[in-house]
């Protein structure tokens, strides 16, 4: 099966701290792939990385065909989308500015631009905030906005870090209607989120990562099987091997 | 639970500072132990000075009408500094709302955030001026109390005019600048005129000097002036006592509330820009990256005050340089200020170039498009305007005003003011990185702080004394060593524009994916 991401022996500390030592990951191309993990696994840094704003220590990334490097990372950024938590908007620009802005950095034609703003901003409900400052919106609104211009730029790949946090349940709806849609189009979908039963019903492969690697890979196939007798967080926890502090130990309270 | 409070606020500044910012906060402690000590003492010669049979017998004019004249000028510019300068805006609600999660109680949180911002040094100083000003001149111990309350209201008074002031200010940007310009204008043009013909517009003016006194206590110097000087009986001193006392706690009151409501109702509200014209003309002349950079810049309140502040100075300060008998004065004097402009306007867009946008930068990283080209454009688009303006200033010069130099003299003096600010503005830019802060409540400027402006000030006379003072025979030489370091700071320059990317990695990159959170 063609694969949308491959990573190899990627290495990334902060200072002397591992964040992820020796990684490895593959993601399926048109997958809409999760990633799981406790807090500081190291989900967020991934994605920092793939998405090119950090910068890794060692290891080979190949993202949609190409080995990330310097020779290859514009024409890899044209093929990648995010949406990351907190979201990254331009806070004094409207809601409508700012995603012409993303339009004008993707040289996607102004002709037949603004119907096409007008009608994710309608589905998703932001269609009031059109000419608000965005640093006036609610973080919901944001994640949205957000949300709407990783999508007009038309990636390969879409990453999503916590894409449903903050997010009402209608608009949750929405939104994973257009990500199915995505996907039947070929694009593959990374999600990271702690809302498991979002991830359990919207994913194909789930990986676990935890302590700096991936401890276990999920395909459809292995998920059917466990899922039979257990929930995602059931073997989530079964996973993670956290020990378990005894009953009385918050009895003070 | 204050101390606490204090602690915690000060921690919090500390924790940020970088050691360029630490260098500044130290120059900015030298900068009020000056202002303290010139204050003080310009407060007591002014009042002390007559006392003095020396000053007297040199000084055959100063009659006690005049003396009074003085002293009630200096209450007045003292008043007028202690308005202008005093930091009231210091409570930092975004941070300090977060207490109010932790269980500090709103009442007691307003309370001792008024009182941290009483107690800063700024503050201080001029509520001590004031005491002490006040306090010598007093005829009896009974005005003390009086003195105190007074001094305690003209804060309380000063703190509620400021805050609804830049509320005005904000609302009403145009109406402000042309009166502001109108009435500093006049009145530096009143004073020098007094102070080149003094002796004359005296003895013309004398016999109006007594009336003009008593309308002068009623500014707001002379009412804090009369409050030590006037004569009273126990009983006024007393009416008045009472009925400070009572301003005080009915505006000490509003303080309280108004903070409290700050604290409870963060303002949230939301404008429709249905088109919004100043992106648009700026996308449209400095492109997508400069262009959103200058419209940030553009967009804040303080930001447009300054522009006029740098319009307004040379306006006032020159004309009057011109009528100057002194050569030495002006030469040294009118090509230092307009030298400064365009080292002005670069300021504003180069100190601290990363902060207005801070983690938009990521997004700015993220984009198929070559983030050193993105630098670069915004860099030049930054530059290029102070450039525009800075030719226009030299050509004036040298058409206009051709005492102040040769042709040659003055391009390379000007030449290498704006380059030496480059090089200090480049540096500011990836050392004393500081997050913008656009909150409702504050006004403080996100770009230079105070400590930075006081710092370019000194610099810019300083600088100015080292280029533009005449030195006769040996102007060639120093020619030669400005060429040479025009010639060094460009090159520095030019390679730095191309290590860009790599200075934003190594100095911005961290702190604005710290700030983004993420």
């Amino acid at each position: 099966m063609e694969q949308a991401i491959e990573i190899n022996a990627l290495q990334k500390s902060y200072g002397d701290t591992p964040v992820l030592d020796n990684f490895d990951l593959s993601v399926p191309s048109g997958n809409i792939f999760g990633l799981i993990g406790p807090n500081g696994a190291g989900k967020s840094t991934l994605i920092g990385i793939l998405t090119g704003l950090l910068d890794y220590d060692d290891g080979q990334i190949i993202i949609d065909g190409l080995p990330l490097t310097e020779e290859n990372e514009l024409k890899i950024k044209r093929r990648v989308a995010s949406v990351l938590q907190p979201p990254l908007l331009f806070e004094h620009f409207t809601s409508n500015d700012f995603l012409h802005y993303i339009c004008d950095i993707y040289e996607i034609p102004s002709e037949g631009r603004q119907p096409k703003i007008n009608s994710l901003l309608n589905y998703l409900g932001l269609q009031e905030f059109e000419y608000a400052k965005i640093n006036k919106l609610s973080a919901g609104s944001r994640k949205k906005l957000s949300f709407c211009a990783a999508i007009l730029s038309k990636p390969n790949i879409l990453f999503l870090d916590e894409p449903f946090e903050s997010i009402d349940v209608i608009s949750i709806g929405r939104m994973k209607t257009i990500l199915n849609q995505l996907q039947n189009k070929g694009v593959t979908i990374i999600i990271t989120s702690h809302i498991l039963e979002i991830v359990e019903n919207l994913c194909d492969d789930i990986a676990i990562l935890h302590n700096q690697e991936i401890i276990a890979y999920l395909d459809s196939e292995s998920r059917k099987e466990l899922q039979k007798d257990a929930s995602l967080s059931e073997i989530f926890e079964s996973y993670i091997e956290i020990e378990k502090p005894q009953d009385d130990v918050l009895n003070w309270l | 639970m204050f101390r606490k409070l204090i602690y915690l606020n000060w921690s919090a500044f500390l924790a940020r500072l970088t050691n360029f910012q630490a260098f500044l906060v130290i120059g900015y402690i030298i900068f009020l132990l000056i202002l303290f000590s010139n204050l003080l003492g310009s407060a007591l010669v002014i009042v002390l000075f007559d006392h003095n049979p020396a000053v007297i017998s040199q000084l055959p004019w100063l009659t006690s009408e005049i003396h009074q004249l003085i002293t009630l000028i200096f209450a007045n510019v003292l008043w007028i500094l202690h308005f202008s300068f005093t930091s009231t805006r210091l409570l930092n609600m975004p941070e300090n709302r977060k207490l109010l999660a932790f269980g500090y109680p709103v009442k007691k949180l307003s309370w001792h955030l008024n009182l941290m911002g009483f107690l800063h040094p700024l503050n201080l100083i001029y509520n001590f001026t004031w005491l002490v000003f006040l306090l010598i001149q007093i005829k009896h111990l009974m005005y003390v109390p009086v003195v105190l309350a007074v001094v305690l209201l003209n804060y309380a008074i000063i703190y509620s005019i400021k805050h609804r002031f830049l509320k005005v200010i904000e609302k009403r940007f145009k109406l402000i600048v042309f009166s502001a310009l109108f009435v500093i204008f006049g009145t530096i043009q009143a004073i020098a005129i007094i102070s080149r013909e003094f002796e004359y517009v005296v003895a013309q003016y004398l016999p109006g000097i007594t009336t003009l006194n008593s309308y002068l206590f009623y500014t707001p110097g002379g009412l804090l002036q009369y409050t030590a000087t006037g004569e009273y009986s126990l009983g006024v001193a007393s009416a008045i006592y009472g009925f400070t006392a009572l301003l005080i706690f009915l505006i000490f009151r509003d303080h309280f509330l108004k903070t409290r409501e700050g604290l409870l109702q963060p303002i949230q509200e939301r404008k429709i820009y249905k088109k919004n014209q100043l992106w648009h003309f700026l996308k449209k002349w400095l492109g997508l990256h400069a262009g959103k950079f200058y419209y940030y810049v553009l967009s804040h309140s303080y930001n447009r005050l300054q522009l006029l502040t740098i319009a307004l100075i040379p306006a006032v300060y020159i004309p009057l340089l011109l009528q100057l008998n002194n050569n030495y004065y002006s030469a040294l004097l009118i090509p230092t200020m307009l030298a400064a402009i365009p080292v002005a306007l670069l300021a504003m867009g180069m100190a601290n170039m990363y902060g207005y946008e801070n983690k938009e930068f990521l997004l700015h990283r993220q984009f198929p498009s070559s983030f050193e080209r993105q630098l670069k454009e915004r860099f030049l688009g930054i530059i290029v305007v102070p450039l525009l303006i800075f030719y226009l200033i030299t050509t004036a010069e040298i058409l206009y005003l051709p005492q102040l130099g040769s042709v040659v003299g003055i391009y390379i003096a000007n030449t290498f003011f704006f380059a030496c600010f480059m090089l200090v503005f480049i540096w500011s830019s990836f050392y004393y990185y500081k997050k913008a802060d656009y909150t409702s409540f504050s006004f403080k400027h996100p770009i230079i702080s105070q400590k930075v402006t006081f710092m370019m000030v000194f610099l810019i006379f300083g600088l100015g004394y080292a280029v533009f003072a005449p030195i006769g025979n040996l102007q060639i030489y120093r020619l030669y060593v400005m060429g040479g370091l025009i010639l060094a700071i460009s090159v520095y320059l030019w390679r730095n524009m191309n290590v860009l990317v790599r200075a934003f990695d190594k100095h911005i990159l961290h702190q604005v994916w710290d700030d983004a959170g993420q």
